[in-house]
């Protein structure tokens, strides 16, 4: 079976809330490489792995994960301004 | 390939080359009948083997991770260590028979203590070193 690539905003969630890796791997317990891994797309996170994650972030899975390249947030932002 | 892995990887290959280093003069002594003063070089490369264990499988935490408990580890960390488990016994497997074929077509006898040591080692650090090898630690 081909394993897909899932895509993810984890970097920018991080980041966005002031969080280092150690800290955020402290939250969801992993080891602070796996944060690594998962922000480079290196690895895909099991189905309980990411519900942590969008536990720890409180948003829903389809705006952190996904199997197709995520789109930047500010232009998700604009196409829900404009209705698209 | 950056400065820290290829240096890692070195250090791995010393480690091996060391282990080679020590039973070639073992087998050389005995083989030759040297005088067994000529073991007391074994330290050198027994040295080495210390220093780029340190360096390889201590300082970076695989030792510490292919040795843990499974519980202690994260889901990354287990997939890591049974993809290394799994293409080290294979390897190992190999290797072990390759010896004992080579031990029995020349006449060496049995496999002694110093050569079950070494691959003892081996068999401990073959997947910490595929780890060291592939992954980015």
């Amino acid at each position: 079976m081909e394993i897909r690539t899932i895509y993810n905003r984890i970097a920018v969630l991080r980041k966005e809330r002031g969080l280092s890796r150690k800290e955020l791997a402290e939250k969801i317990g992993v080891n602070f490489q796996t944060v690594g891994y998962l922000e480079r797309e290196e690895y895909n996170p099991s189905l309980d792995l990411a519900f942590r994650i969008c536990e720890c972030f409180d948003l829903p899975v389809e705006f952190i994960f996904s199997t197709k390249p995520m789109k930047p947030l500010s232009e998700e932002l604009l196409n829900l301004k404009r209705g698209v | 390939m950056n400065k820290t892995k290829q240096a890692l990887r070195f250090a791995v290959l010393i480690n091996y080359f060391s282990i080679v280093v020590i039973l070639v003069l073992f087998y050389l002594v005995r083989l030759l009948g040297l005088n067994p003063i000529f073991l007391a070089f074994e330290i050198i490369p027994l040295i080495t083997v210390v220093l780029s264990f340190r360096h390889a499988f201590v300082k970076t935490g695989i030792w510490k991770m292919t040795h843990a408990s499974y519980k202690k580890l994260d889901e990354r960390e287990v997939q890591v260590v049974f993809k290394a488990t799994n293409i080290s016994y294979s390897l190992f497997a190999i290797a072990t028979l390759v010896i004992i074929y080579i031990f029995i077509l020349s006449g060496l006898g049995q496999i002694d203590a110093v050569l079950a040591v070494c691959l003892l080692y081996i068999a401990h650090i073959l997947p910490a070193s595929i780890i060291a090898w592939n992954e980015k630690v």
